[in-house]
């Protein structure tokens, strides 16, 4: 039998420095800010439009934060996360245009595009896929 | 394909947690890899061999391909 010298323990990728917390909350917190501060600014301003990319930069830098953090995922941690989006990515998709053909066809609603009433149902398929994914692998 | 992972890990008295601790991974994906539900990447595979001190044909056994008669 064909041996191997053992192995020296396997570094783990070193997890975002931001945290999980504060650059989520800090994009919460820019939204907030710029959707309070719009409705005092007349649409259409320079302002108006400087005000309403507030949350970009943030949102980008949430963007860098969850890539890093998949990165410092193990690979089974990694499939989870992959299985998960595979759910919530074609759903999210089937939400959005679902929800434009309602709106076509004369189901209209005040706020129907707000993003805090779209989120839990873009969030809702990425949960279910990641309990699905946890029990398959658990 | 079946893995020895569990008997090697037995065998030196450690726990699923040490385990995953000296391969660098979590504790599920020992445990999935030991309950066959997960079938590790090339590179883990090896470095669990070379952590039991073993060739990687002799943790992960792959199944007798079928013959077409």
């Amino acid at each position: 039998m064909a041996t191997h010298p053992t192995a020296e323990p396997m570094p783990r990728s070193r997890a975002s420095r931001s945290g999980p917390i504060l650059v989520p909350l800090l994009f919460v917190l820019a939204y907030l800010a710029a959707r309070f501060g719009l409705e005092s600014l007349r649409p259409g301003s320079m302002a108006a439009l400087l005000v309403a990319l507030l949350p970009v930069p943030l949102f980008a830098w949430l963007l860098v934060s969850v890539v890093r953090g998949v990165r410092a995922l193990d690979e089974l941690e990694r499939r989870i996360q992959l299985e998960a989006m595979a759910v919530a990515y074609p759903s999210a998709l089937l939400i959005v245009f679902s929800a434009g053909l309602l709106n076509l066809a004369g189901f209209r609603g005040e706020g129907d595009w707000d993003p805090p009433r779209l989120l839990p149902l873009i969030f809702l398929p990425y949960w279910l896929g990641l309990a699905l994914a946890r029990r398959r692998y658990a | 394909m079946e893995s020895r992972v569990r008997v090697l890990r037995v065998e030196r008295n450690w726990t699923q947690a040490e385990l995953a601790e000296r391969l660098g991974v979590s504790r599920q994906t020992v445990n999935s890899i030991e309950t066959r539900k997960y079938e590790p990447s090339l590179s883990l595979a090896f470095a669990i061999a070379r952590l039991f001190g073993c060739a990687v044909e002799d943790v992960f056994i792959p199944p007798e391909p079928e013959r077409s008669a």
